[in-house]
């Protein structure tokens, strides 16, 4: 290998050397946390839920005239919606996971805290909202009849004590390492007025409506609890299950259940757990292609530099190729050392953009609730600048390889 | 050492068929200087390309130190090429960015040579011509002669069976000429063969024997005994 004699002719173009290294190093620190921000957009679009998506859904509906009895209104929708056919479970809510659209509040684990430990995703159902999206319990009880507190329209949230369902994500944030969970108090807000909630049950996960949680990107959007009120309202939300198959039909049949001719009633949404993702992250999708695309030309943009670099380099050195074949050099030898000589410079980015690359994660991490950039990035981003430069430089090298060796004895 | 025999090289383009060598027969024997000359288009250069495996030649037969060339392919002859034949070209062809040292290793290291044997021979090489300890410096840094000092090193870097030098002198003023031109006796005494393609016809008269090209043929033959030669440069110096 000519790695001497490469690094001294580079050392004697230097201004070609450092824009091709440093178009190198800026693209690979820009691909590396790309691929990092990517993958993360995308594991999170991706991660599960805890609910039975293939089987559930939301019907919300609104009144435009004054509803003399909103209880007996949900009592009476909730049976005619469990009557449909293939209807499993249904329960009056309060929100739904990845619909955009909820409540939450700040809990403390101590009466004496004067800042709340973690912001949780409220949800409030009147029935089993584990049956009604499919969570799975992992510890403790669900939520039972006896445990309902109904509150009036116009009434506040009742005082507590009350019972909770919590994900583990919330145990894990706010008791770190607690393996008997069931039994321990919560405080709904901070001070000694703060309602108490009594853990009785924990589910492995319940995404909050947000997804990746917006106050707070650590935990992932995963820190939920589930409390049993039965709240009167005008414009009830009711969350579905069916069986497999049937949702489709029963959200058709729900409409018409709900939303009559003459009966006050407008819908307000009607959507699959399906949908609900699709569109939560639809601008994660659109910035994933849109980021995927503008690297895809970066790269481009970068080969491009490599090749005109590579093609001006034997373009000048013609003459000296020719010198090279006429003392022995073969046609492999010609294209290894313009290969080789690519590999140095496009190395020489590669470190600085190494560094580079650590220094815009540094940057971009706390903005996006991003960890440390992973070794793995970085080693896909080199390998790749590596595979790109070498073919960039492949065909001058190629057409390098092919002057003839008898260019060394023209004059011109 | 080289011989050819009814060799021919036609160039063609879709318009115009050129013969630069028809005909062409020539034996080259172990450890002569022969020095071939001819006027411009003549087919001089023709020849030192194909002689020295740098062109392929269209008809004929060409065998150098016994092995035909003919239908070898692009690896073999430059295989050939660099364990063979040494060049020495009228520009020099010295690569600018490497320094004499690096100049001199390009073709030890496309003949595989490891480090140490590659660092004593381009030091031998050097030395030889006298700049050994200039090997750190660059081309630029150097007069033509000595660029054409350091392209003889390169040459003979390798202990070639051949040299094959173009026009040698012809970038150098007088002074630097002749000295160039005694190296090479120098080196053809210690048994290397040279075939010097030059227009000048004193230096050719310092060869052993003259080939005359015309129209792309050997058109004669002029043999000078080393024992002639030795005498003439001796009344040359009794002149000067």
């Amino acid at each position: 290998m000519e790695i001497k004699p490469i690094l001294s002719t580079l050392m004697r173009n230097k201004t070609g050397v450092f824009v091709i290294a440093a178009q190198v190093a800026l693209t690979l620190a820009i691909v590396a946390n790309v691929f990092y921000i990517v993958r993360d957009r995308l594991a999170e679009a991706n991660r599960p839920s805890g609910v039975d998506e293939d089987n559930t859904f939301m019907i919300g509906v609104g009144a435009y005239r004054p509803v003399v009895d909103p209880m007996a209104d949900i009592a009476r929708d909730l049976a005619g919606l469990r009557a449909l056919p293939g209807v499993t479970h249904a329960t009056l809510a309060n929100q739904m996971p990845l619909a955009q659209s909820g409540n939450n509040s700040g809990v403390s684990v101590d009466r004496s805290q004067q800042q709340i430990s973690t912001s949780v995703a409220f949800y409030e159902a009147a029935d089993s909202l584990v049956d009604a999206l499919g969570l799975k319990l992992v510890a403790g009880r669900d939520l039972a009849p006896s445990d309902v507190i109904e509150i009036q329209v116009g009434e506040n949230s009742p005082e507590g004590p009350f019972p909770v369902v919590v994900t583990q994500a919330l145990i894990d944030k706010v008791f770190p390492g607690e393996t008997q969970p069931i039994g321990k108090l919560l405080y709904l807000g901070v001070g000694p007025n703060a309602d108490e909630l009594r853990i009785v049950g924990v589910v492995e996960a319940l995404t909050t409506p947000w997804g990746r949680a917006s106050w707070g990107l650590a935990n992932r959007g995963d820190v939920s609890m589930i409390v049993p009120f039965r709240r009167a309202t005008d414009s009830p939300l009711y969350i579905v299950r069916t069986e497999p198959g049937a949702r489709a039909a029963a959200m058709k049949a729900a409409e018409a259940l709900l939303v009559k001719p003459g009966n006050g009633r407008v819908l307000g949404a009607n959507r699959s757990m399906t949908e609900l993702r699709e569109r939560r992250y639809r601008s994660d999708r659109f910035m994933v292609g849109l980021m995927g695309t503008m690297t895809g030309l970066l790269l481009v943009v970068t080969a491009s530099g490599i090749l005109g670099m590579a093609s001006l380099w034997v373009n000048q050195r013609r003459k000296q190729i020719g010198v090279r074949r006429a003392l022995g050099a073969t046609r492999f030898d010609i294209v290894r050392y313009y290969l080789t000589e690519n590999f140095i410079v496009t190395g020489i980015g590669i470190v600085v953009g190494i560094g580079l690359a650590f220094a815009l994660n540094a940057m971009v991490a706390s903005e996006l609730g991003l960890e440390r950039l992973p070794l793995a990035h970085l080693g896909i981003g080199v390998v790749l600048l590596w595979v790109i430069g070498q073919i960039a430089a492949y065909a001058p090298a190629r057409r390098a390889s092919l002057i003839a060796p008898a260019t060394a004895t023209r004059s011109v | 050492m080289l011989q050819m025999r009814k060799l021919s090289k036609v160039y063609r383009t879709h318009l115009i068929e050129t013969h630069a060598l028809r005909g062409f027969d020539i034996h080259v024997r172990e450890g002569e200087f022969v020095a071939v000359t001819g006027p411009s288009g003549s087919g001089k250069t023709t020849f030192l390309n194909i002689a020295g495996l740098l062109e392929e030649f269209t008809d004929g037969e060409y065998l150098i130190d016994g092995v035909p060339v003919r239908g070898l392919d692009d690896n073999a002859r430059s295989r050939l090429r660099n364990e063979k034949i040494g060049f020495i070209f009228q520009g020099f062809n010295m690569i600018p960015d490497l320094n004499l040292f690096d100049n001199v290793d390009v073709p030890l290291r496309y003949r595989g040579f490891k480090a140490p044997e590659r660092k004593a021979r381009i030091e031998h090489a050097l030395e030889r011509v006298g700049l050994a300890s200039r090997m750190k410096h660059y081309p630029a840094e150097l007069s033509g002669g000595q660029q054409q000092r350091v392209a003889i090193a390169r040459a003979l870097a390798g202990d070639p069976r051949l040299l094959l030098a173009d026009e040698p002198t012809g970038n150098l003023d007088s002074a630097m000429a002749r000295g160039v031109m005694e190296l090479l006796e120098e080196i053809n005494a210690q048994g290397t063969t040279i075939v010097m393609v030059t227009h000048d016809p004193e230096l050719a008269q310092r060869a052993q024997r003259n080939v005359h090209i015309i129209d792309g043929q050997v058109s004669d033959l002029e043999h000078v005994t080393p024992l002639a030669r030795v005498a003439a440069r001796g009344a040359e110096a009794a002149v000067a």
